[in-house]
């Protein structure tokens, strides 16, 4: 158990320097970009209106007190800290003065959900198949299945969500192709608004597990086909042990490992992965979120969005580094 | 085993989820009620503070519906009907030299929570902005207004610091304007920049009825007492449209599916292609502007090549003037809009009342214009570009194109410059460039090369139209390349931090004559240093005394006055001979409504009203729509 | 060398086809060296052709031949994916199987910087970077930026094996027998990382041009330049499939997942010659 501490204590101290050195790097990425909150502001309200020039001037200055930034930019990182401990990113600049970590609390469920969602799925059906096919090498189900992952794999998520898109909204129109839920429905653990969120999820999700499915798959299978070779395995079938026990007990147990620690690094991951998807269905997660502030030079957004998802990250693959050492006894003896 | 099994659960799923594919697409709104709008996607979905900086949260009906102010002007309209009393019930009075305006208002008209609209709320409207810096209309505000009163319950009285007989324009809509805050609602709230005004009163016929958190939808319901509103008023039977959906339909292929599903009444814009197959396909129930080809709407606003004057060498007339006559404006025309591009050779959108105030009666003089080029003087003008455009569509489009050349001329411009590469030559040489092999130096002997910049995805047939002039520029001789600017692209613009850009600085009322709407923002004393922020609009940063004359005459005389009309001349005769840039076309927007559910929207045949979901003069299209059933 | 390739085309039935494939496609894409026109010109020819016998794969609705557009795109698409690949590989082997040889400190250095990285997410970050090179944002530079953003998550995987490979008897045995660390990496546990590198490698590329066309669809590349992207970009601007240009889209996929078919086919079969015992193990089956 002594053993067991030190290596969480460890962990700990890592996880904290992760979030320390992640978000530090984004506040420094984010303020090198030149785009200036105030000007986009600016432009929104002066783009369409009959504007006075000398008014301008006024609003600018307004604006830039409004909205925080003056002050050097070490007086701004300390004061972002400041924020990030008290979980208050401040007001965003383009939906002023609706506080940033409100716009990602409401958006953050509905990323979650896809993605938890569409993440086991593909996770578990493309090891799933993955370990299948690198066993069974010979079976032609699992050779087709194969192909068709591998051809679909390669395609961006873009062509995929545009095909469902065009399949299931247009061809053949029986499913929505934009939001959340139905408009006008109540949010509630009702059956209409729970059938609602299955429908509107179902294009989305079905996107990100077609696009994902193949990595796992790949992977898993070219681990398995080397494990099948390892001595152990060949003692094992040579000893006469069936070849099921083989399978789930030798083989897929080893292979899973490295899989394991995919799963929790492919978290960082997602949220870039989800931005396209979420775009073209108008799913009113955190990618479309970001998306928006980046367009609209939000940086106090963008850089809330990048801090949750560095925090969530960081915490996701804590918990894996902790389940790591209980599923392979190697790591707990060294 | 396991296949089977999967199978089964998503079999189980499907017939558990299929009924609500065929449920009402509104849950509890009768689709024949409402109408459905493109909107955007409001980052700020519980903001309702139209008066405060909000995200830009005001498109999605809360400024078309919700909000009004004294006067309209009908950005396709043209004359006096282009103009509408809305809470006034008169044109605004001026002293004699335009230091006090006076706005009588009308009797009858109330919140939408019972309370009465009087000569206070005005009066609110301006001092509570004046006195919060960062407020929407504050800085005009304090600019113009020394003091403002309300001298009995019907009348407002605006004391000017200085002589402006453009004042009203703040309170006149052209997409929007100051709007009238409810003094009896803002009175209560501490601090009015961080008030959401949720949910809002409202002063016009709509008010909120639900919306989507997320932003991807707001629903507006025709208010029990609708006639009590300056729109209201007018109608002698209740509006057929009971409630007004504003969505976020997603990207132009999906805006296309849905409102060929029918689940989207009108649409903002979508590319050449879409509307195209939306023409194909869907003939049968939608409307547009033109009722064939070119479909499109054209909004007053005049996309154009702008040219940095602060930058070598396009600080050079001859510059400007030789790159103009290298471009080929058929096949940019072509490029851009599939040809369905309305042409414009004067610096001002060639809509509403600019065809027969300016374009009609400059014909003469356009094509008597000389351009002298160094080597002898040219006449560039060529006033039958549209019907060689509609030679070019006609393989695609057949009979549907009509013969006749005043017609062609309203859909396709009534005319452009004559592609010349020699005296593009000439005008190069004249200005010091010399050419090697083909390639063009400049004075100082470096090659002329451009960045060319566009916005990209946001305005599709700009970034083509880029793409375009860049390569006929490169085959003559001058490297081009297209740098999309993306986000950056307003504030680049701004900063004078561009050689060349494919983007408008004319916007004009598009019902009116008065080109102080962009004009007075072109005075010399606006103009700032390069890499400071150049107020909106003058993005080319042109200085020239000729113009400065021009925009302090214009501001000594009252603006419906026809001498307004003859400096407006005065102003295109000079961007002719100067190309400060080079105007393009129109903005059209390809913006096709769905007529299975509603009918009567305006056209250019019938141009009653605006027609863009954004604007907010579309409030008395939706007034006017009737129930299809 | 040459007998190798001989003997792995006549008798593994994977890698001849992986071969013909990833070589048709790359003569294909070199072909685009003697295209009749050059590939950033546009409405040279007849927009929206479908495809015929004079323009087989049909043109786009910016008056360009499908066939030369894909060949230069497949070029520069793959330059792009290549680049990210071999850089980001180097990083990630180098990092991961130091960081799971030597553990203690150095792992947990390493793995703290990997973290780091990891945890940061890639789209935003390209694009902000994107805002601030701008106009100097060239491919070899978003090149190197995907390829500094694209090695920790397969360092990692690296990593966890060598990690378990630290703990078998035959790297004990190599320590007392003497070898040097560089040894050890290279001739031990390299061979059995060789497989994780080449479907990660495989993975990698994916990634890369998934990226590219993320930033592609969202207008952030040099849309001058054509890549698979690009065209898709462009197609999107001419809404090509609802107005039912479906050439100018499905024959860059159709070229790119053949390509992928190709060079999966490849390595696996790579894969099973750098590992003899997965090679013996065929014989005897």
């Amino acid at each position: 158990m002594d053993g067991f501490a030190k290596y969480l204590g460890r962990r700990l101290f890592q996880f904290f320097l992760v979030i320390f050195l992640g978000v530090s790097l984004a506040f420094l990425i984010t303020n090198l970009s030149p785009v200036d909150p105030v000007e986009q502001s600016v432009a929104l309200m002066t783009n369409f209106g009959a504007t006075d020039p000398r008014s301008v001037e006024l609003m600018r200055q307004a604006l830039q007190e409004l909205y925080g930034l003056q002050g050097s930019m070490l007086d701004q990182y300390l004061a972002f800290w400041g924020r990030v401990i008290r979980g208050d990113f401040g007001p965003s600049l383009s939906a002023f003065p609706t506080p940033v970590m409100s716009l990602i609390m409401s958006a953050l469920p509905w990323t979650i959900g896809l993605l938890t969602l569409s993440l086991v799925i593909t996770w578990t059906l493309g090891n799933l198949l993955g370990a299948l096919a690198g066993y069974y090498r010979s079976n032609l189900l699992l050779k087709l299945s194969g192909a068709a992952v591998m051809a679909l794999h390669p395609v961006p998520a873009y062509i995929i969500g545009l095909c469902l898109l065009l399949a299931f909204g247009f061809i053949w129109p029986i499913l929505p192709i934009s939001g959340g839920a139905q408009m006008n429905l109540q949010p509630g653990l009702t059956l209409d608004y729970l059938r609602s969120l299955i429908v509107h999820g179902t294009l989305p999700a079905l996107t990100l597990v077609l696009v994902g499915l193949g990595s796992w798959f790949i992977s898993m299978r070219s681990l398995v086909s080397n494990i099948v070779t390892d001595d152990h395995v060949v003692y094992a079938e040579l000893g006469g042990v069936s070849s099921n026990k083989i399978f789930s007990q030798y083989v897929a147990r080893n292979a899973l490992l490295p899989q394991l620690t995919g799963l929790a690094l492919s978290l960082g991951n997602v949220f870039g992965g989800a931005v396209i998807t979420e775009f073209l269905f108008n799913y009113p997660g955190v990618g479309r979120l970001m998306i928006q502030g980046i367009y609209r030079g939000d940086y106090a957004l963008v850089l809330g969005v990048t801090t949750i998802s560095i925090i969530a990250v960081a915490v996701a693959v804590f918990i894996i580094d902790l389940i790591y050492p209980l599923i392979d006894p190697r790591v707990r003896l060294s | 085993m396991l296949l089977k099994k999967l199978a089964a659960a998503a079999f189980a799923i499907a017939a558990t989820v299929m009924p609500v594919a065929a449920q009402d697409f509104i849950a509890g709104i009768p689709r024949e009620e409402a109408l459905i709008i493109q909107g955007p996607a409001a980052q700020n979905a519980e903001w309702f503070n139209l008066w405060a900086p909000g995200g830009g949260a005001s498109n999605n009906g809360l400024q078309q519906l919700t909000a009004d102010t004294f006067w309209f002007i009908n950005p396709d309209g043209t004359g006096d009907a282009a103009w509408t009393n809305a809470l006034a019930s008169d044109k605004p009075i001026y002293n004699e030299d335009f230091t006090e305006m006076t706005v009588k208002l009308k009797e009858g008209i109330y919140w939408s929570d019972g309370v009465e609209f009087t000569a206070d709320d005005v009066v609110y409207t301006v001092q509570t902005q004046m006195a919060n810096p960062g407020m929407g209309w504050s800085a005009p505000f304090t600019v113009n207004v020394e003091s403002v009163e309300a001298t009995d319950r019907n009348t407002v009285v605006f004391t000017l610091n200085a002589p402006n007989s453009r004042f009203h324009t703040l309170f006149t809509v052209r997409w929007n304007a100051a709007w009238i805050m409810p003094k009896h609602v803002f009175e209560q709230v501490e601090d009015p920049l961080t008030y959401n005004n949720n949910p809002p009163v409202s002063l016009s016929a709509y008010q909120l009825h639900s919306y989507d958190s997320a932003g991807n939808w707001v629903i507006w319901k025709l208010r029990d007492d609708w006639e009590r509103t300056s729109i209201g008023m007018t109608l002698s039977e209740a509006p057929e449209v009971k409630y007004v959906v504003y969505r976020n339909a997603g990207n132009p292929d999906a805006r296309v599916i849905e409102q060929m599903n029918h689940n989207l009444d009108v649409i903002n814009d979508i590319a050449p292609e879409g509307m195209f197959t939306i023409a194909r396909d869907a003939g049968e129930n939608t409307k547009y502007w033109f009722p064939g080809f070119p479909f499109a709407h054209p909004d007053p606003t005049l996309p154009s090549v702008l040219f940095n004057h602060q930058r070598e060498p396009f600080a050079d007339k001859d510059v400007r003037w030789a790159l103009a006559l290298l471009i080929d404006i058929r096949s940019v025309s072509m490029g851009s809009y599939r040809g369905a591009a309305n042409l414009a050779a004067l610096s001002t959108p060639p809509t509403g009342t600019a065809i027969t105030d300016y374009y009609v009666p400059m014909q003469d003089w356009l094509a008597n214009f000389e351009l002298d080029t160094g080597d002898g003087a040219i006449k560039p003008y060529d006033p039958t570009i549209s019907e060689q455009i509609a030679a070019l569509v006609k393989p695609q489009w057949g009979d549907s194109i009509p013969s006749d050349t005043e017609e062609l001329k309203r859909m396709f411009g009534f005319g452009w410059w004559k592609q010349d590469p020699a005296a593009a030559t000439a005008l190069l040489q004249k200005a010091g460039f010399s050419k090697n092999g083909n390639q063009w130096l400049k004075p100082d002997g470096t090659p002329f090369t451009i960045k060319l910049m566009v916005e990209g995805d946001n305005i599709p047939t700009l970034a083509r139209a880029g793409t375009i002039i860049a390569q006929q520029w490169s085959m003559e001789g001058i490297q081009t390349t297209v740098d999309v600017a993306g986000p950056t692209n307003g504030q680049r613009l701004g900063g004078g931090d561009f050689d060349v850009a494919i983007y408008w600085t004319v916007e004009t009322w598009g019902g009116h004559p008065d080109l102080s709407f962009f004009l007075e923002s072109y005075h010399s004393d606006f103009i700032k240093q390069p890499g400071e922020t150049q107020p909106p609009r003058n993005l080319t940063r042109w200085e020239d005394e000729r113009l400065d004359a021009i925009i302090e005459a214009n501001r000594t005389v009252n603006f419906d006055s026809p001498e307004v009309a003859q400096l407006g001349m005065d102003y295109l005769k000079l961007a002719v001979e100067e190309m400060p840039f080079i105007p393009l076309m129109a903005y059209n927007k390809f913006a096709p409504f769905d007529t299975t559910y509603w009918t009567g929207y305006p056209s250019a045949a019938d141009p009653y009203s605006a027609s863009g979901p954004f604007w907010s003069n579309l409030r008395y299209m939706i007034v006017a729509l009737k129930a299809a059933q | 060398m040459f007998k190798i390739l001989r003997d792995m085309l006549r008798y593994n039935i994977e890698f001849a086809i992986g071969f013909v494939l990833t070589l048709s496609i790359f003569l294909f894409a070199l072909a685009h060296f003697w295209a009749p026109l050059p590939d950033t010109a546009i409405y040279l020819l007849p927009p929206d052709m479908p495809p015929s016998a004079q323009y087989w794969f049909g043109t786009t609705s910016r008056g360009q031949d499908v066939l030369w557009q894909m060949s230069s795109a497949i070029w520069n698409t793959m330059l792009f994916g290549l680049t990210v690949t071999v850089l980001s590989r180097l990083l990630a082997v180098a990092v991961g199987m130091l960081s799971g040889y030597l553990g203690g400190r150095w792992d947990q250095a390493l793995m703290t910087l990997n973290d780091t990285m990891i945890a940061l997410p890639n789209i935003p970050i390209l694009l902000l970077v994107y805002f601030v090179m701008r106009d100097s944002m060239s491919w070899p530079v978003l090149a190197a930026t995907a390829a500094l953003l694209g090695w920790n998550y397969d360092a990692r995987l690296i990593r966890s094996v060598t990690l378990s490979l630290r703990n078998r008897e035959f790297t004990r045995h190599a320590v007392f027998a003497g070898m040097s660390v560089p040894q050890i990496l290279v001739r031990q546990h390299l061979p059995y990382v060789m497989p994780v590198i080449f479907f990660t490698a495989m993975n990698n590329l994916i990634w890369a041009i998934g990226l590219e066309v993320t930033l592609s669809v969202l207008g952030f590349s040099d849309i001058n330049r054509p890549t698979i992207g690009g065209m898709i970009y462009w197609a999107n601007q001419h809404q090509a499939i609802i107005a039912g240009i479906w050439w100018w889209i499905a024959f860059p996929i159709i070229a790119v997942v053949l390509l992928f078919l190709g060079l999966f086919l490849l390595a696996i079969s790579v894969n099973e010659y750098i590992d003899p015992r997965s090679r013996l193990s065929r014989m005897g089956a």
